[in-house]
């Protein structure tokens, strides 16, 4: 009798008895799981029950306002606002095109055999390993109104025949900041349509020669469409990034001159901790991450998978 | 493939300029370290100093506490980095191979939290953290980038997980291993450069940071960060850019030596997702 109850009392333990494989997985996952609810999801939580409140600076355990739709209200009514979607649209598809472009090039060049191939595929993605703050920090200086490096060389191709301003002219300002993220940015694609290129079998483009395909037919035939699956999540993670970043812009424009390099997440961390509007802040931070899950489901489509 | 003379030199033209185009960036940050006040308030500008100053590093050295800096961006990125390990490797192993229910929930999951902006999470942590009198403190940061990291890294470790065998650790329990032994003795150590490759990635993401830095820490000046440290150098009517390249110098260079050495590693984790 007491042989039965011990033996049955070690196989509760035993998590090498099938029935109790999943016990251990979940067992496994539960650090994970509690660290996320308590960084993330109540974070999230506290966040969008903000946006419904009409609050300045938010107490924790302090009383919590009534529920109010008027933060989304004066969204959807201020200027300010749809000015900020149009500055982040304008720059995401500036931005994502931009690195695309420069990307995908320095990938196919990369992918030649050449002597020092390594090192110069090491360079060609070293802007990828710059901290943001330091991108902008140099980027800042050859933008300089009266001594940058940019506005003499604008001169000297004769673009134009005074220093630019950059600081205070906007559409001067947003080429700024949309010419320091490619630079920032193109090496991550880069890298991957590299990855994606390295993975295309090379008899493909033998079987083709022998056909007779010249290199245009090659790259459109055999090239896109296997880089296609690559090149889709690359552009979606840019496409991220330029929506949500904040240092860049931050620190090279603060946001201005008037606006207009403001984006939704620079407008959301001013509310907050420049205005100290904390509700409204908060508002506009859960529009963008809605914006930002539609705009990625849409053009990702059934392969949403494939990007985590 | 035979290429041509002329075929040969037009591709290592190409490769030259490109990288020329690419690198000037990180070569003007140098000139601008090395040059003196006044060659830099000059037009033409100077592309080689004619006096190199290359006592400015020491100099900044002196003037700033970059090291203290770099310290603390060491302490948050390691303690966030150790933090996120630890939950994520034991959760990505067991989403690698247990069938769970709210498996794919999950999935959906990491991809969301892979959207949330730095900017909107920072509101609610900022009210938390204050209330919990945490503002000021580097472990404000080891959470907050905890937030950005822990998502992706158990994606990340999953896939890993994947790739080595199930057959292992059935061999290993066979010969009378228990399950997590299995775990741990087996396929934790071939799993090694992927658990590598996800720690350095997270390492360079909490390195990179700046959105947490400047909201939590900006008025306790003995946590600041490199980043912020940085930034407060840029003066509101005047900027030493001088000053402010040399020390952007000694704050770059841990991950650019990072990325120059470990680059394999790096790689291998941003396109390991993306490949499947």
């Amino acid at each position: 009798m007491t042989d039965t109850v011990q033996a049955g009392r070690r196989k509760f333990f035993d998590l090498a008895r099938p029935s109790r494989q999943h016990l251990l997985g979940y067992i496994l996952i539960a650090p994970a799981v509690l660290m996320v609810a308590a960084i993330i999801i109540w974070p999230l939580v506290l966040a969008i029950d903000l946006s419904f409140q009409q609050v300045k600076i938010p107490r924790l355990g302090g009383a919590s306002r009534p529920f109010s739709v008027s933060n989304y209200t004066w969204l959807f009514s201020s200027e300010e606002f749809w000015l900020a979607c149009w500055v982040t649209l304008k720059l995401v598809v500036v931005v994502t095109a931009g690195s695309v472009a420069v990307g995908l090039s320095t990938a196919l060049l990369a992918n030649n055999r050449f002597k020092g191939r390594t090192i110069a595929r090491l360079g060609m993605a070293l802007p990828w390993a710059v901290p943001e703050i330091i991108a902008v920090v140099i980027f800042a200086w050859m933008f300089d109104t009266s001594f940058g490096l940019f506005g003499w060389l604008a001169i000297q191709l004769g673009f134009t025949g005074q220093m630019i301003p950059w600081v205070s002219s906007s559409t001067a300002a947003f080429w700024a900041v949309a010419i320091t993220m490619v630079w920032k940015g193109f090496p991550f694609v880069s890298i991957m349509c590299l990855a994606g290129l390295q993975s295309i079998p090379s008899d493909y483009y033998a079987a083709a020669k022998v056909d007779g395909a010249n290199v245009w037919q090659r790259f459109r035939w055999i090239t896109m469409p296997l880089l296609m699956p690559v090149l889709g999540v690359t552009l979606v993670l840019t496409l991220l990034w330029v929506f949500r970043d904040f240092s860049i812009i931050k620190v090279l424009t603060g946001g201005g001159p008037l606006r207009s390099t403001q984006t939704l997440s620079i407008m959301t961390y001013d509310q907050a901790f420049q205005y100290h509007n904390f509700g409204r802040a908060a508002a506009v931070g859960v529009l963008t991450l809605v914006i930002c899950i539609v705009a990625s489901l849409l053009m990702l489509g059934r392969r949403s998978k494939s990007i985590y | 493939m035979r290429r041509t003379f002329v075929q040969s030199l037009a591709l290592y033209a190409t490769v030259v300029f490109t990288l020329a185009m690419i690198l000037f960036p990180v070569y003007w940050l140098l000139v601008t370290a090395l040059s003196t006040t006044d060659e830099l308030y000059r037009l033409p500008p100077t592309f080689w100093p004619t006096d190199p100053q290359w006592d400015i590093f020491a100099r900044v050295w002196a003037a700033k506490p970059i090291l203290l800096w770099l310290w603390n961006s060491m302490l948050a990125a390691i303690g966030s980095v150790a933090l996120s390990m630890l939950v994520s490797v034991s959760a990505g192993y067991a989403l690698s191979r247990y069938s769970m229910r709210g498996g794919a929930t999950m999935g959906m999951f990491v991809l969301t939290a892979k959207m949330l902006p730095a900017t909107l999470l920072v509101i609610p942590l900022f009210s938390i953290f204050s209330s919990f009198g945490l503002i000021g403190s580097l472990w404000t940061l080891v959470l907050a980038h905890s937030t950005m990291i822990i998502p992706f890294a158990t994606w990340m470790l999953k896939g890993y997980f994947d790739t080595i065998p199930k057959e292992l650790e059935q061999a290993a329990m066979v010969d009378g291993c228990s399950p997590v032994g299995a775990m741990v003795r087996v396929v934790l150590p071939i799993a090694t450069p992927g658990l590598a490759a996800t720690a350095l990635y997270a390492f360079v993401l909490s390195w990179s940071d700046y959105a947490y830095a400047r909201t939590f820490l900006v008025n306790s000046p003995d946590n600041w960060t490199a980043n912020l440290g940085i930034t407060t150098m840029q003066g509101e009517y005047v900027t030493y850019w001088n000053d402010i390249s040399a020390a952007s110098v000694f704050i770059a260079l841990p991950i650019i030596a990072i990325y120059l050495f470990l680059e394999r590693y790096l790689v291998g984790g941003l396109t390991a997702g993306a490949e499947k």
